[in-house]
């Protein structure tokens, strides 16, 4: 079966900085996969290249067969990128903003209809959809963009942090809300430093430290392999060797 | 004390910022630039003012005028024949500026105690308020004249000397003339007139210039701020669209605020127009005859100086807006920009263009902000030419803009340039622009 995400050797500097290292790892359809690491281990880098609003320095990206940089405009419309701590238009009522965000993607009217539906559906925000979005609490707010992450049924869901600064009660919400979708064939590349969230949620998980990819395989697969009790404990020992 | 003083010099370290010096420093240089070339063109109009002195009478009392208009700081050239419309049009082809006729039988009405009557036809190629000085000169010649007749007068003693004739035995028929058209008026009425339709321009132009510009800076900084640009750009929309869409958006409401800016004016110039008290019917019907009053081309022609102008602007601020990181970096961005539009502004209502030195009429004519500035004295002065190739210099500038601000858009530079004004541990202060890793940066001296 042709895999969802294929990220071989990647490479991106800024300037004279490498912020990654030449990195590889996989994805397949309807699998989880995780980038984990600290602050500035290149997971937020990695994860907008594979978004196509960032170029590669060398490397390659390719996205269900296609390149990242020969079929970006391809590649926008099977994919929905979350950016970390992203907004949405405030003075725009969260219906308003579905619509938007769903006429960019839609082909006709009935197919827009239908994602709106969709997106109502994940948020479970019900008549709040109709107030403005300046009036939601954060985790209304990162309900909202999730849903309009997945209404299209991307192939692929970028997801960056989906729960930084959320409290606990929104962020199991957001869990199940992804996990629910990646049923439906998804495939989810996300990101975050929350390991214990990341065992949860994945499928596969890879360490990624200072640009470079230490270790890859499911949650109990690393946990086993190193002897430690969680992801947290195999991230430092990963690191540390 | 010391905690007071600890107190104070965190809330200086607070205050004392790029973003509060850096308009301080340039307001500084513009202006201290602006009091230097005031102060140089001031010095050109203390120069003795040319003036073509049309002696009809050819009698001794004429040629001593004359010499009395050259030690009253006049350089004068004399013509003694040929029709007075062709010597006119002969002193505004040789870039002249003023020219007084002496009818002849002057030199007999001023011994028989007649009041005598001279013509005056100021030319007008400027309506700036430098524009306006060059009115006082014919003012100045009369009252030189009528000083030299009354000396005469007071001197020959003559018995019933009506004292009227000694303060004022010269009166002026005066004309103005802009391009080959002559109008009888009073110069400094007509100068008044026009200046009243066109210096609610420069600042209504400020204004929405700098309107357009913030608000699409604004716009691309809260996008990138919120990270809603970062989501835009995997959408699939196409990057010139984006900018293209951002762009014309303010280019729309720009477009408005000028139509109601032109819609303004033409209401705000009828109603000058039509109830100016205080203003003679002859000046209004010279303004009218000398084509200083705007009609459809000469709006049609401002309104796209404006409107380029605007867009020229609009070209900027998505570059600077680019650099942004937050709504507050706009400021410090615009900064530059403002004072740009300023410059000009301040320039143009202070100098006659046409005198200018020819480095400093380049400068003006580069910044493309003066040209809308420029257009309405242009217009007025019936130089279409400039006016046009103004408009045209201005589209081009946009599209090479534009053509910059797309491709900022369609690289990954939109997400990585940024404005960094921070201090440096090295101790370097500064600007630095720079894309997460490159540094631009100018290091302080």
């Amino acid at each position: 079966m042709e895999q969802a995400l294929i990220v071989e050797n990647l490479k991106k500097s800024y300037g004279r900085f490498e912020a990654l290292h030449g990195i590889s790892f996989e994805v397949a359809p309807g699998e989880i996969f995780a980038l984990i690491g600290p602050n500035g281990a290149g997971k937020t880098t990695a994860l907008r290249i594979v978004a196509t609003i960032l170029q590669p320095t060398s490397g390659t990206v390719h996205v269900y067969g296609m390149d990242v940089q020969k079929d970006a405009a391809r590649i926008r419309e099977i994919i929905s990128y979350l950016p970390e701590e992203a907004g949405a238009y405030k003075n725009l009522t969260g219906f308003g903003y579905l619509s938007f965000m769903a006429e960019l993607f839609a082909s006709d009217a009935a197919i827009q209809r239908e994602y709106i539906q969709r997106a109502s559906d994940i948020t479970g925000l019900g008549e709040r959809l109709r107030d403005k979005i300046g009036t939601y609490s954060k985790g209304m707010t990162r309900k909202l963009l999730l849903s309009r992450a997945v209404m299209t049924h991307p192939k692929l869901a970028v997801i960056d942090e989906p729960t930084s600064g959320l409290d606990v009660v929104a962020a199991i919400d957001i869990r199940e809300s992804i996990r629910r979708t990646a049923t439906e064939g998804m495939a989810v590349l996300l990101s975050s430093h929350n390991m214990l969230e990341i065992e949860y949620l994945s499928d596969r998980v890879a360490i990624i430290d200072k640009g470079t990819i230490h270790d890859v395989g499911t949650p109990q697969g690393l946990k086993d392999k190193y002897g430690k009790a969680n992801l947290e404990e195999v991230f430092v020992q990963v690191v540390k060797q | 004390m010391r905690r007071f003083f600890v107190v104070l010099r965190k809330e200086l370290k607070e205050m004392l910022t790029w973003h509060t010096l850096v308009p301080i420093l340039l307001i500084m240089v513009i202006y201290s630039f602006l009091g230097r070339t005031i102060n140089q063109e001031q010095k050109k109009q203390a120069a003795p003012q040319p003036i073509t002195v049309v002696d009809l009478d050819c009698s001794q009392t004429s040629e001593m005028l004359a010499g009395i208009l050259t030690k009253a700081n006049f350089k004068v050239t004399t013509v003694t024949e040929g029709v007075e419309g062709d010597i006119v049009r002969k002193v505004v082809s040789e870039k002249g500026s003023a020219v007084l006729v002496i009818p002849q039988g002057f030199e007999t009405g001023i011994q028989a105690q007649h009041p005598q009557k001279v013509e005056t036809y100021t030319i007008m190629r400027n309506f700036s308020m430098m524009g306006i000085q060059g009115t006082f000169r014919m003012e100045a010649a009369l009252s030189a004249m009528n000083e030299y007749i009354g000396d005469m007068y007071i001197r020959s003693g003559a018995p019933g000397l009506d004292p009227a004739i000694v303060k004022h035995a010269i009166s002026a028929q005066s004309f103005v003339t802009v391009g080959m058209t002559s109008a009888e008026g009073d110069p400094q009425e007509i100068v008044s007139l026009v200046m009243q339709q066109t210096m609610i321009i420069p600042i209504v132009l400020f204004l929405v210039i700098i309107m357009a510009a913030q608000m699409i800076a604004a716009s691309i900084a809260s996008e990138k701020e919120n990270k809603t640009l970062e989501t835009l750009l995997s959408t699939p929309v196409a990057r010139g669209a984006l900018v293209t869409a951002k762009m014309m958006a303010s280019g729309i409401v720009a477009l408005v605020s000028a139509a109601a800016y032109m819609v303004g004016m033409k209401s705000y110039m009828g109603s000058l127009i039509g109830s100016s008290a205080g203003t003679s019917g002859t000046a209004i019907q010279a303004i009218e005859k000398l084509g200083l009053v705007l009609d459809l081309r000469g709006y049609i022609l401002l309104g796209l100086s404006v409107f380029a102008g605007i867009m020229v602007a609009l070209s900027i601020a998505v570059i600077l807006g680019a650099f942004a990181e937050d709504l507050k970096s706009v400021q410090i961005l615009i900064m530059p920009l403002m004072m740009v539009v300023l410059l000009p502004y301040l320039i143009t209502m202070f100098i006659d263009i046409n005198t200018a030195s020819p480095v400093l009429k380049w400068v003006i004519y580069a910044i493309p902000f003066s040209h809308p500035f420029l257009a309405a004295q242009f217009i007025f002065a019936h130089n279409f030419t400039m006016v046009v190739a103004g408009i045209i210099y201005q589209f081009a500038l946009f599209f090479v803009l534009a053509a910059v601000a797309a491709r900022i858009f369609s690289t990954d530079r939109i997400l990585t340039m940024k404005l960094n004004t921070a201090r440096r541990g090295s101790g370097l202060g500064g600007w630095t622009l720079q894309r997460e890793g490159i540094s631009l940066r100018i290091r302080r001296k």
